[in-house]
């Protein structure tokens, strides 16, 4: 189920919920419509470029009236994801569309999802069964950004044009936002990630389109990668999956490390190594050649491999724990090779 | 000596200088691996005298940190209570890939030390793990002296001895002269 939400949700998503969106949003501009808006908004401001102060009220007109089409392809983005995506996440219940829909138009509270949802929940999900499906998720979101890129790039014209319009527009954009993780939340039995997820994703994106309209890949970079680390408006509840992917040896070595080799806290192992008492850099506490979880510089690791060949920690041989190690620990296998080829330039 | 030997197979350059020194010290240390090793042992006594575990103690020679004296008292509620040994460590230079020569230098009935004060421990020899250090080695030794080895003794007349916890404890304190200074 949450693998095919990964793979699935994004594709279909945008063909399929355009049609839902046009049924269940009479009353939002068609796509049709908003492309004649955008041919007035050009010529209005064509006119404004050419002529003076004749036509200001005529193009105010046009100005609120663009407004409108601003706001417009973006919510029918958000539309086509959320139908997108809860369509998909609960497939037994397909008639949730249409209370998602009419939850749609609701506000207040706090919190919500947009069009990111899916794929960081999906993501976040993913990542923690297998590796590889993240990558899925992502080409996922990148198509689907893609898809979105043509009505992007008119709500960027716009925004670039006029500033001012920007301030205000996040505002129903929240509101709005909010009634799809609600409906997720009602709907979905393991919600809690999501709605976290959606929790941070909301102002995020919020944030991006206050910025700069002139941002449209990084949007797309975002919605990919979530949150950054070091994000001001990240909330502390989002678990650090960057934390988690980039560094799972540093994990393994405080899971594994401290307890059978107690002593390395005696005399502080994690930051120097325990045969040479040299400071560990980056690499060496990240390298872990034995299941056993005994740290050593490489240095040293190289030089027990030379003669004796056993981890100091638990005796056991590092050749049998070696390929262990390298399936499991991404880090530890490159500088465990590094560590061979140095060995091997010793000794010729 | 054998798994030394096996050493000596595995790197023709290093080990030759290693192996003789793990016997002979002060024989032609390597620059650079007497630099790490220097570095090892003074953490090593940093750390021991910072530890302050009770019944320990080893100091290095005057002029060489290479060789280290250090005593033992015996544990409480054993046969060796009230007594303390004093004990040589000597390091090599590939120290700490390969054990200290550990000795007894004041005599020790025990079924695992031998009449020179050779002493038979398992770490010290073909479970050595780089991983120990000094403290580790005399807190080994002094539980050793409480829980020895029985079958594989030095001295035999000892390890037939240890079931007769009492008459043992004679023997011990009979033979036991406290180190001089």
């Amino acid at each position: 189920m949450v693998s095919d939400s990964i793979t699935n949700a994004p594709i279909p998503s945008a063909p399929n919920s355009k049609d839902f969106s046009k049924k269940k949003r009479a009353n939002r501009s068609a796509k049709l419509k908003q492309c004649k808006l955008d041919a007035r908004r050009e010529q209005w401001l064509s006119q404004v470029a050419v002529k003076s102060k004749g036509c200001k009220e005529e193009g105010n007109c046009a100005k609120k009236e663009r407004d409108r089409s601003l706001e417009n392809p973006r919510r029918r983005d958000e539309d086509n994801n959320d139908d997108g995506s809860i369509h998909h996440e609960s497939d037994s219940e397909s008639p949730s569309n249409s209370p998602t829909n009419s939850l749609l138009g609701g506000g207040g509270g706090s919190g919500g999802s947009d069009s990111g949802t899916n794929f960081i929940g999906s993501s976040s999900s993913g990542s923690s069964i297998s590796g590889s499906s993240s990558g899925g998720c992502c080409s996922g979101s990148i198509t689907e950004e893609e898809e979105e890129d043509d009505d992007w790039e008119a709500v960027a014209d716009a925004l670039a044009a006029d500033d001012d319009n920007n301030k205000p527009e996040p505002e129903p954009e929240n509101s709005y936002s909010q009634s799809p993780s609600e409906s997720q939340l009602s709907m979905q039995s393991d919600s809690t990630p999501e709605l976290t997820n959606g929790l941070g994703l909301d102002s995020a994106n919020s944030m991006t389109e206050t910025e700069s309209a002139r941002m449209v890949p990084r949007i797309s970079g975002n919605n990919t990668q979530a949150w950054r680390p070091d994000d001001a408006y990240r909330p502390q509840s989002l678990p650090n999956l960057a934390k988690q992917r980039s560094f799972p040896a540093t994990n393994r070595h405080f899971g594994h490390g401290g307890v059978p080799w107690s002593r390395n806290s005696v005399l502080g192992a994690p930051s120097s190594c325990p045969i040479c008492y040299e400071d560990l850099d980056l690499t060496d506490s990240s390298f872990l050649p034995c299941s056993c979880g005994f740290h050593l510089c490489l240095f040293c690791h190289k030089r027990i491999l030379e003669e004796d060949g056993r981890c100091p920690g638990c005796r056991k041989p590092y050749e049998h724990d070696q390929v262990e190690s390298e399936a499991s620990v991404q880090g530890g296998s490159l500088t465990f090779r590094l560590a061979r080829s140095c060995s091997m330039i010793a000794r010729s | 000596m054998a798994t030394v030997n096996g050493y000596q197979g595995n790197t023709p350059v290093a080990a030759p200088a290693g192996t003789a020194a793990s016997r002979q010290p002060v024989n032609a240390p390597k620059i650079v691996d007497s630099q790490s090793v220097l570095k090892r042992l003074q953490s090593e006594l940093m750390a021991l005298m910072m530890s302050g575990d009770c019944g320990i103690s080893a100091f290095p020679e005057e002029d060489n940190i290479f060789f280290w004296k250090g005593t033992i008292q015996g544990i409480k509620d054993t046969v060796f209570e009230g007594t303390e040994y004093k004990l040589s460590l000597s390091f090599p230079n590939d120290y700490p890939f390969n054990p200290p020569t550990v000795k007894f230098e004041t005599g020790c009935f025990h079924p695992n030390v031998d009449v020179c004060g050779n002493l038979c421990l398992d770490i010290l020899k073909e479970n050595w793990s780089s991983a120990y250090d000094v403290r580790t080695i005399l807190l080994s030794i002094q539980s050793v002296l409480g829980e020895p080895n029985i079958s594989s003794p030095l001295n035999s007349q000892a390890a037939q001895l240890w079931s007769n916890q009492e008459e043992y404890r004679k023997v011990v304190l009979k033979l036991y002269k406290p180190p001089s200074a």
